[in-house]
């Protein structure tokens, strides 16, 4: 059973109109439950818009996108997936507790249960005495930390992030990527992730999408061998300056002026 | 312990004395420098009265100001009250309605044109000539649109992550509203009110220059003018103060209290 199927969809912006955009044309794509997906690719390729027809907050043009055997739709009703920005998004009028609360107060949980569930996640991201606190008394890698445990309040089977850990520094952006793997871990939660990043998505994945602009569509997907224990030494392992290659050379064989670029280099590397 | 939270308490103190000290200090060298004008050159008290003399005065008619200020701030109050309200009720309907908010725009942008003092004579001929109804309706619409244009920002200014997220929640519109749009609209609120209340004021006691009962603060100081009694109509001026400012504060804590604990 795989915990998502994107099979043959195309997403079109002002079809028909001179400012018609292809965004993504014929995508296929199934996660299994428990995996970390990445998509990456450069900007136009429709990494986002792939994410927010996974996410049902875009309708596909044509195709189909199911999440847990449901239609996308009724996965975002059930609240199958919870979801993840570039910023945190934290309410500033809410404390860090309440902010987590939200998902389950629109679940209609009542109020000793959700404080229960609030407790819970803060301990996951390790945060727990920050409860009471409001989001603009917590630094960046804080709120994108208090920004997961809301995604995952809920318990939800799949977790959908684009580009959380965008807007952090370099060393906060590495602890955030350990920590997300091991609550992920922890949860064994099924997560489709959105970057920039070679290394991010290289260090996180067990595969990674690589995908191209105009149209946007995907061009491979490349598997990253480096087991399910990952930590710190894992950035120094030969597999991961491979499989980092790898997804450089993909995304190299995405730009048609850097393929040619290469293609000339290569003759003379020759 | 006692100790720390004494030296916390003095430090605070300390600090708050070095935020307003400059102001007392300014505003009664201030005081004295007009006073010593006043005697050193000898002014006419019908170019320009002392601040003792206005002081006099002041103590002397205080519940004749008192009542005045009833009046006026009573006639602000009520438009004000009226006003908020009717501000926060249209705002809503425009934020839900968009293409209502590109009808009326033009039209709040064209009244808010019109200069008061022809509305005010307009609304007394409307009205008889002893009524209060004139000016409250003037304070209401000057109040109302500084509410409208700001609480209707607020509940349309909202970050697109929370509207996304608040989507992928499947919360229904209402839910949005209840949630992000409202609580955002929040501090709008306030800001607006902090503008429409000394506004109210001040928008009360001109609309006293136009006719109708001479009981509220307005009229009272063009009738001191009117009779020379200049100290007096200070006297009036410095209640008019008082009172912009009494409604000004009131605003403040009200704020305070509707956003304790959140950021500033």
């Amino acid at each position: 059973m795989s915990a998502l199927e994107v099979v043959g969809t195309s997403k079109i912006f002002n079809q028909g109109s001179p400012k018609q955009v292809d965004a993504l044309v014929d995508v296929n794509l199934t996660v299994n439950p428990g995996e970390f997906v990445s998509l990456i690719g450069p900007s136009g390729c429709g990494k986002s818009t792939l994410l927010r027809l996974i996410a049902n907050l875009l309708e596909p043009t044509s195709g189909s996108v199911s999440v847990n055997k449901k239609t996308a739709a009724q996965a975002r009703l059930d609240q199958d997936y919870g979801m993840a920005f570039q910023q945190a998004g934290l309410f500033d009028w809410r404390t860090v507790s309440k902010n987590i609360e939200l998902p389950l107060e629109l679940k209609g949980w009542d109020k000793a249960k959700r404080e229960a569930r609030a407790k819970e996640m803060l301990e996951l991201v390790k945060l727990p005495e920050f409860a009471d606190l409001y989001p603009w008394q917590l630094s960046g890698g804080m709120q994108q930390r208090i920004a997961i445990a809301r995604a995952l309040a809920a318990h939800p089977p799949l977790l959908l992030m684009d580009e959380p850990f965008g807007a952090l520094d370099e060393m906060t952006r590495e602890y955030m990527q350990g920590e997300l793997l091991r609550i992920c871990g922890e949860t064994s939660t099924t997560v489709v992730f959105v970057t920039h990043s070679i290394p991010e998505a290289v260090y996180l994945s067990n595969r990674v999408v690589v995908m191209s602009p105009r149209p946007g569509r995907i061009t491979s997907v490349i598997e990253v061998n480096l087991g399910s224990k990952r930590n710190e030494d894992t950035r120094a392992a030969d597999g991961f300056f491979r499989s980092i290659t790898a997804v450089r050379e993909a995304l190299r064989g995405t730009h048609a002026d850097h393929a040619a670029a290469n293609a000339v280099r290569g003759v003379e590397d020759r | 312990m006692s100790g720390v939270n004494a030296t916390s308490t003095s430090a605070r103190t300390f600090r708050r004395a070095r935020q307003v000290g400059p102001a007392i200090v300014f505003g009664v060298a201030f005081l004295a420098l007009w006073e010593f004008a006043v005697r050193g050159f000898d002014l006419k008290p019908y170019f320009l009265a002392a601040p003792s003399k206005i002081g006099e005065q002041f103590i002397k008619s205080y519940s004749r100001i008192w009542e005045a200020s009833m009046v006026s701030g009573g006639n602000a109050l009520v438009g004000l009250v009226v006003g908020t309200f009717l501000g926060i009720a249209m705002s809503f309907i425009l934020s839900r309605y968009r293409f209502l908010g590109e009808l009326v725009t033009p039209l709040a942008i064209a009244l808010n044109a019109i200069p008061i003092f022809v509305l005010v004579a307009i609304l007394n001929n409307m009205y008889s000539i002893t009524s209060e109804i004139p000016r409250r309706v003037m304070v209401t619409l000057v109040v109302y649109f500084i509410i409208l244009v700001n609480v209707a920002k607020g509940l349309t200014q909202v970050r697109s992550t929370h509207v996304e997220l608040m989507r992928s929640y499947a919360a229904s519109e209402f839910a949005i509203l209840r949630k992000v749009r409202v609580p955002n609209a929040v501090p709008y609120l306030f800001t607006a009110l902090k503008v429409a209340a000394p506004a109210s004021v001040i928008t009360a006691f001109v609309s006293e220059y136009f006719g109708g009962l001479q009981n509220g603060l307005g009229s009272r100081i063009t009738s001191n003018i009117a009779n020379s009694k200049n100290a007096a109509a200070w006297a009036y001026v410095l209640g008019a103060c008082l009172l912009g400012l009494a409604f000004y504060i009131v605003s403040i804590i009200l704020e305070g209290i509707a956003r304790k604990g959140e950021a500033k």
